[in-house]
Formats: structure tokens, sequence, C-alpha cells
């Protein structure tokens, strides 16, 4: 049986990223260009907003009318508070503009006035060396660091040095360690089971959270942070896997980069943590590819009852076992430091690389 | 492509969203059998899923079981059979992977062409993102049309409303709203504008959307306040499906050079199955299949021989949890936990279940959470289906699902479940069925398959259907009828088994049983309804005798009532689903 997820922990590895811009647009940088995370690599414009005004409705005048009325005409510029639109008389109205922008069309009784557009900027996000550009849109990146995949995130981007709050990687985050030395940092804890952590976070203006668990009723709060939040290992009390908490703790005060972006449906996108360290000789680039399961292979449990338990399979018998459940699946025995092997489904596993 | 004689051995894949399947069909004393197959998760990445990495996991595991070899050092077929241990005569396959075609509907009231608009895109993966018209968007200003379409990025626009020489304005309006949306979009971005309302305004639309997008003009899906046409509109949106969406999923191409026939999208080669299926029962009766995956929803219905397709793209097991708490809250799914459960403890095994599609519930709680989401998702895919059913001859209560003979069941949330009660349970619950029924498990995942393969070699089709292929869940029997008191006797029955053992019963309304039917065992219903109960033998009151087969769950009389009454207090709730699950051996 082939495995369905493998998640990379892996203290140095090569890593390479495609930046790619919203729109096509310009590059700023060149094939073996170095550049840091915070650089601007590439730069378009998006569409900025719109505005549909009924002026024939607004001035209580016939569509076919409209035309006389207009103050502008189509293509000119227009700022906010300008009469774009009047009708004369004693009951003479006028109709001001909303936004800044240019008037694109007219007809039917109504103006588009369309803003200017949006400025957008791509930054590097990690640090590390340019391998490719392509069609103006998108930028490949490489670096050598470390890298933690997390098991699911909230947010954006962010880039910040690491700031333990909590000493044990079962330890909760509490509030009352968010001080003024946390802004701009990105926290690390062993687990989050309350909402005052995140306000206080927030207040404090820190870059991030990398939490082990995150109790479910912080789902909520989690997605409106202004930062982006990464969970390495479950919904509920769960502790960070040790060999990632001190992975971390290595490199604690050291620039990581973190994304929180997250996609569950036909595309899948997992949360991460890199953390470049260009003085050393990166090892040779692999891609991750699905291969099948042995013993000897590192594993994490995904579901209730072992969900989070860390261990190596010891064997995969041949024949179908029944679960708590009453489901007859294939397992595998899987050697959790505890006198006896705990037996859990083959697609339960998540495969720690 | 007219029929080889010469092909033997078929390989025929699946590739779905999470699992692609392998089947290997072949000719063995001169028949054709379903020899092995083999599944694995289908691999997913930032840049959508690799369905040929899925196909050769899944292959490696026929290979693995016959020995047989199906691809060469390149990874290229080897086709046709060079021995019985190297190659495949035919290849097919389907698939349902891939991200469903993401369309906004504008109509003018919803029981009417938004209904048909929307039922129209259910004839193939999509996802309504947005509906622009009826009672909850009927105000809405130009502005917020176009910032809709705009936002939501769809593939398609379907512009229905109006019958033929009705409503003019408002059609109009929603054409220059989405001309508009359209105008201020990059030219590459630009959604297909289907246009399927009011066909006297045709040359009006085509004038309003001039070169702005791409217009196509297709019959009105209600042209008159009773008719409902939506053939040509779902011809066009499959044509899109597969062009824009199917044949861009990386690897498609090569699966189109090994197979002799194009690739299906999963769920129209199941409505070719159960089309087929319909052909071999009571032409008075219709014919259900229910295809349930981790990605989609599948609904495929033969009444009076005609197949109806309703398919929710992006609603699953594994995606589209987040999307049904989102659009039906947490009740929807809740309500058929038999514990108190949270709402964000539902919206973290959504999470979590998305995160690990592939994954199975190991405990009681994930186990009901799964089910009473396959369980939501089926209802939801129900009620757009049930209306386009009106006017069958098996539709006998116009708001209650029709008489239908056979219930396929088709995926793995169903199929594999650990008691055979708990997917029959799910799907009494989910499509109340009427009169008596015969629940069949497609449990090896061969009806896409088999569907598919009859546009290869429609003999090897049947042949392996005859041999097996399927597994009698259930026969349920269902009484209808309202008259009747809780507790009351709404039905006699007497159960002649082939041993000549009977078995009289006495059922009451409000009643779930199971009686004793094995599987491959028959035996012979007389059935006596009450005054007012409809058995699906005639009309209320009338009775007859039926034979039936035997299921793994056995013979099921299911007198709970249509539509299936739930407490309205959420703990007697629980406690009443906690005693249909008892009563089901669930």
């Amino acid at each position: 049986m082939y495995y369905a997820s493998a998640t990379k922990i892996s203290s140095f590895t090569t890593i390479r990223r495609d930046r790619v811009l919203p729109e096509p647009g310009e590059v700023l940088v060149d094939p073996g260009d170095r550049v840091e995370s915070t650089q601007v690599v590439a730069r378009a414009s998006i569409p900025g907003d719109f505005r549909i005004l009924a002026v024939g409705r607004m001035l209580g005048i016939l569509a076919s009318e409209v035309q006389h009325s207009l103050q502008t005409e189509l293509g000119s510029t227009v700022h906010r508070g300008d009469v774009i639109a009047k009708r004369e008389g004693l009951l003479g109205r006028s109709v001001s503009c909303p936004i800044d922008g240019v008037v694109t069309a007219t007809g039917g009784g109504r103006v588009l006035i369309e803003a200017k557009p949006l400025p957008f900027e791509l930054r590097a996000h990690i640090s590390g060396h340019v391998l490719a550009v392509e069609n103006n849109q998108m930028i490949t990146l490489e670096t050598a660091g470390a890298l933690v995949q997390g098991f699911w995130g909230a947010g954006e981007e962010s880039v910040g040095p690491l700031k333990f709050l909590t000493k044990r990687a079962d330890e909760p985050l509490e509030a009352r360690t968010i001080d003024a030395s946390c802004h701009g940092r990105i926290i690390v804890a062993g687990m989050i089971l309350d909402e005052e952590p995140l306000s206080r976070a927030e207040d404090i203006d820190a870059q991030g959270i990398v939490t082990g668990g995150l109790s479910p009723e912080l789902l909520s709060a989690a997605k409106q942070l202004p930062f982006p939040l990464i969970v390495t290992d479950g919904f509920g009390d769960f502790p960070m896997m040790k060999g990632v908490f001190t992975l971390l703790k290595d490199h604690e005060e050291e620039e990581a980069s973190i994304s929180g972006q997250t996609e569950t449906g036909h595309r899948a996108r997992r949360p991460e943590i890199i953390i470049p360290l260009p003085n050393r000789e990166p090892p040779v680039y692999q891609t991750q590819h699905a291969g099948e399961f042995e013993p000897g292979l590192r594993v994490r449990a995904v579901r209730a009852p072992y969900a989070g338990l860390v261990g190596t399979i010891l064997d995969i018998p041949q024949f179908a076992q029944r679960m708590e459940s009453g489901a007859r699946v294939r397992c595998a025995e899987i050697d959790v430091g505890q006198d006896k092997p705990v037996v859990i489904p083959l697609v339960n596993l998540d495969v720690l690389r | 492509m007219p029929e080889d004689r010469r092909i033997g051995s078929i390989l025929v894949v699946d590739c779905g969203t999470v699992m692609t399947k392998a089947l290997l069909l072949d000719r063995i004393a001169g028949e054709y059998r379903f020899v092995a197959s083999g599944e694995a998760p289908t691999p997913r990445t930032v840049d959508g899923t690799d369905i040929i990495k899925g196909i050769f996991h899944a292959v490696a595991r026929i290979s693995h079981v016959t020995g047989r070899q199906f691809f060469d050092e390149i990874d290229d077929l080897i086709s046709p059979q060079v021995t019985r241990q190297q190659g495949v005569d035919a290849f097919a396959a389907t698939v349902s992977a891939g991200e469903p075609l993401q369309v906004v509907v504008t109509g003018l009231v919803d029981d009417l062409s938004i209904s048909s608009a929307r039922r129209a895109a259910a004839g193939t993966y999509s996802q309504v993102s947005a509906i622009l018209g009826g009672e909850k968007s009927a105000n809405l200003t130009d502005e917020e049309r176009v910032r809709e379409i705009r936002g939501t990025r769809p593939d398609v626009v379907v512009l229905a409303g109006g019958i033929d020489g009705g409503a003019e304005r408002p059609v109009l309006d929603s054409a220059k709203a989405a001309t508009l949306a359209c105008a201020m979009m990059d030219r590459g971005k630009r959604p297909t504008l289907l246009y399927a309302g009011n066909s006297q305004l045709r040359r009006q639309v085509t004038e309003i959307v001039g070169d702005e997008a791409e217009l196509r003009v297709v019959e009105n899906v209600r042209p008159t306040l009773e008719k409902e046409r939506i053939w040509d509109a779902r011809q066009e949106l499959q044509t899109l499906f597969r062009q824009r969406k199917m044949h861009q999923i990386p690897g498609v191409a090569t699966l189109r050079a090994w197979s002799p026939v194009p690739i299906m999208p999963t769920a129209q080669a199941f409505g070719q199955l159960i089309q087929y299926l319909w052909y071999l029962g009571d032409p008075a009766s219709g014919v259900l299949g229910i295809d349930i995956g981790g990605g989609n929803t599948t609904i495929a219905a033969v009444f009076d021989e005609q197949l109806h397709m309703t398919i929710q793209g992006g609603l699953g097991v594994a995606f589209g949890g987040g999307r049904l708490l989102e659009e039906r809250g947490s009740e929807c799914i809740a309500c058929w936990i038999p514990e108190l459960i949270q709402e964000h403890e539902l919206e973290a095994f959504m999470l979590l279940k998305g995160i690990h599609p592939a994954s199975i519930p190991q405990t009681d709680l994930e186990l009901w959470m799964e089910q009473s989401l396959a369980c939501a998702a089926i209802r939801g895919t129900m009620e757009i289906a049930r209306p386009g059913w009106k006017g069958t001859a098996a539709q006998v209560y116009p708001d209650l699902t029709p008489i239908c003979d056979t219930i396929l069941i088709s995926g793995g949330p169903l199929t594999r479940v650990p008691r055979p009660g708990q997917a029959a349970l799910v799907i009494l619950n989910a499509v109340q069925p009427i009169g008596v029924s015969t629940l069949i498990l497609d449990r090896y995942g061969l009806a896409p398959a088999l569907g598919n393969v009859a546009a290869v070699k429609p003999l090897a089709a049947v042949e392996a259907l005859d041999a097996g292929g399927f597994t009698n869940l259930a026969t349920v029997v269902a009484p209808v009828g309202d008259t009747a008191d809780p507790g009351d006797t709404v039905l006699r029955m007497n159960v002649s088994y082939e041993d000549g053992g009977v078995l009289e019963v006495e059922v009451r309304r409000g009643d779930l049983e199971v009686l004793p039917l094995p599987l491959d065992q028959e035996a012979v219903l007389e059935l006596h309804p009450a005054k007012g109960y409809d058995v699906g033998l005639g009309g209320p009151g009338t009775g007859g005798k039926r034979q039936v087969s035997g299921g793994m769950a056995g013979l099921i009389i299911d007198a709970r009532g249509r539509p299936l009454p739930l407490p309205s207090q959420p703990a007697e709730c629980r406690g009443q689903v906690q005693q249909w699950l008892y009563d089901i051996g669930g």
C-alpha cells in the first residue's frame, strides 16, 4: 500500500518554492541572483475597486438623457467628490464621484468608474537564490535550511525570529508570558488551549505563532489573526512533537519564514516553517515521492484514538484487522516506546520524512 | 468505436479525487470475469492531482496479485496483450479527480428558472458558487452583481430566466451585468456566458455580450412554467467541463493516448450503468444510483427510460464538509449523530478529513461523524435532484422519492462500513425510499468501471455484472401514509421463506425493524397495508405479493414515515438516532 501523506521534518535540506504573481507583471530578479526574505522580487498591477452609478435613476431622468447630463467624458480621470453628472433647473441635482478613478463605460443610464489598478509587490519570503523565472509571473527560489511542515495553518506568510514561550513541548502557552519582547517575533509554544494568548499576541504585534496543538474551540479566533498561525500536530491538547520542538529550539532567535496557507481540496498545500541556513553546503535537491509503507519508517497517527502518536513501523501484517469501529483494514504495528506495539490502519498514518 | 471481438483483457481505472482504483477484467472459461483490483491514494500537490502516479500505484497492486506486467520500461501501457502475463488488450478510464466547473447562476424565480439552471449545472462536475436572482438576491444592484461575478471568478455564468415570450428586462439586466463583469476581467480569465433564458431575447443578449465574452446559446431551461428543458444546457456544461477542467488535468492526455475510447467523467459512466440496470427491471419503477466519494456526490436516476444526473462537485466526505457547515449549519450533520457534538468539534473533524482525505474512522464517534456527513451530502443532492423527477410514472407522491426497484450504493464511505446496517440506515435517512426496494452495494467500486467498459466491450460489462460484481445489502419495505397514529398498525405482512417457514409480522407506525433474510436467500412477501397506506403495489390500501432477495442487512421494514420526522429537541433527536442505529444493527 502506498502511503497517502507524508510530513517533511528536516534539520537541513534543499528547499525549492515557487513565488507567483496574481497577474503577469514585472520580475525584478534574474536566475542566480541572491535574494533576502523581505526583498521585493516582482510586482504587478491588480484590478482595483469600481463603482456603477445609476445616474439616470439618481437624477430622475431617462437613460437616453444621461449622456447629456454627464460632466465628464469616457476615459476621463475623475476624483472623489467630482460632479460627474448634473440635472439643471429648479429641481437640479448632481451625482458626485465616490472614488478616484477613470470613467470606463456608460450606457443604460449607468456610468462605470474604475479605480486605478493597485500595485502589488511580491516578496521573496525566503532568503536564497533565484533558480528560474517564468512568463513574467513565476519565480522559483532555492534555499538550504531547516523545514517543518505543519498539520494545519491559518493566515498568510511572515518572517521573523523564533521566540520560545514554553519550556516544554507539552506546556500550554499562557498569556502572561507574552510581553513586549514578542513584538515582531514568531512565538513558539507547546500548545494553545485558550483564547487569551491569541489576543495578547495580536496586541503585541507578533509576527506569527507556531504551536503543537490548538484547541478546536479556537479555530475561528485563529482564522481572524492578522498573522499566520501554524499547528504542527493537531487539534486538541496535542504537545508539539519532540523532534520538531528540539529542531525549532536549536534555531531560537534565528529568522524563520512561516506560511499558514493550507489547502485541503483538490490541491494540497501544507503550512510550513522554513529556517534558511545559507552558510552550509546544500544537499542535493530531492522531490517528495510517495513510497510504500515498510518496517522502519517513522510515522504519526492522524486519527483518534491514537492521533498525534509517533512511532516506528515494526511490521505490516498481510491480513486485515478489526478496528474499534468494527471496520476491517490493513494495519501496521507501531512501536511507540511502550511494552506493546499499537495497531493502526495504514491509511491513518502520516510518514515523517 | 465498433466492438472489437478480439478484446480479451481489459484494464479499467477510475481516477478519483482521493483514491485511484484499477480493475482487471479478462475472459475466463469463455466469459468475462472480474480478475483483480487495486487501489491507491491519488497523490495531491499544490498543482493539483497527479493521476498518472495514482494509476501506477493502483495497477502495481494488481501486478502484485496476478504477476502481470502492464507497463514497459518507459512507463508506457503494453497494449495489446503480449501474453497472459504481459499487457492488456484494452484500457479505459474514468476521471472524477480535478476541480469542478465553477458556475454562477442568474435567474428570476427560485423554483423555476434558478432551480432548473441549478439542475442543468448539476449534470456535470460543477459547483454553483453564487446564485444571482430569486428571493434572496432579487434586490441586488448591478454593482453587487458585477462584484459577485468578478469576485467568484467562475468558469461559466448560466444566464437563465424568463419563460419563452415572458420577462425581458430583468433577464437583459442580468446579461448586461455579466457582460460588464467580463469586460472588467482579463480576456484570458473571462467566464463563458451560457444563455439559457427566454428564447425570444437571444438576439438582444447576443448584441449585449458582443465580443466581451464567449457566448453560447442553448434552449431555455424553463420555456414554460410547467416544462423544464435542461438537456441542451447540460450537454454544453458537460462539454465545458471536459474542455476546461478534465482535459487540463495533468496526465489525462496520457490516458487519452492509451484508451481507444474517450476518457469519461466517472459520473457519466456511473449513469450509464444505472441506465443499464433500469432496462433489467420493472419499467414502471425507477432505478437510483448513489455514489459518494471523497470529493463529489452523484445521484443517477432513471425514470421512464430517461437518465437524470445530479452531481454535487466538491461535496464529498473528505472535501465539502466545511461548505455544508457554512451553507446549512452544523445541525444538518449533527442531527444524525447519536452523541452530543459541538460545532467546533465538527469543524475540526472536517478539517482533519480534508487534510488526510484517505484516512478512516477508528472510533464510533468519528464513524458516526463521517456517516452523518455522507447522509447530509446525499440529502443535499436529493433536494436538487427530486424536483427534476416530477411527472415521472414512478413519482406517485410529488414531494417524496419516486418508487425505485433498485438503489445501487457506490463509494467507499458507504461500501466499506463496518456493519452493513449502517450503510442501509444512511440511505434510508437520506433517500427515504417508498414501497419495496432492493439496496445493492457496489463493494468493489465496479459501477463506474462497468459503465465505462460497456463502451469498449458491452459483453464484458454484462458478464462481469452477471458474475456477481455487486452484493445485495437489503430489501426495504417502506409503507407511506399519514392516517395512522403512532403505534397503530400500518402493515401486516407474511414472509414465506424458501425452507417453507412463514413469519407473520405486524408493522406499526414509527417502526424500524430488521427481519432475517440472509444473502443469497429469497422469500415471498405478502403485504397487506392498512387503509391509507401505500407499499407501491397499486396505491393506498392495495397489497399484493412480491418475491424479494435477502441481503447483508436482511429485510428492513421502515415505517418511520415520509418525509422522515426527526424530533425537534436535540437531546430527543440523539436518542431517536441511537434507537434507529440499534434497531438496524448499526
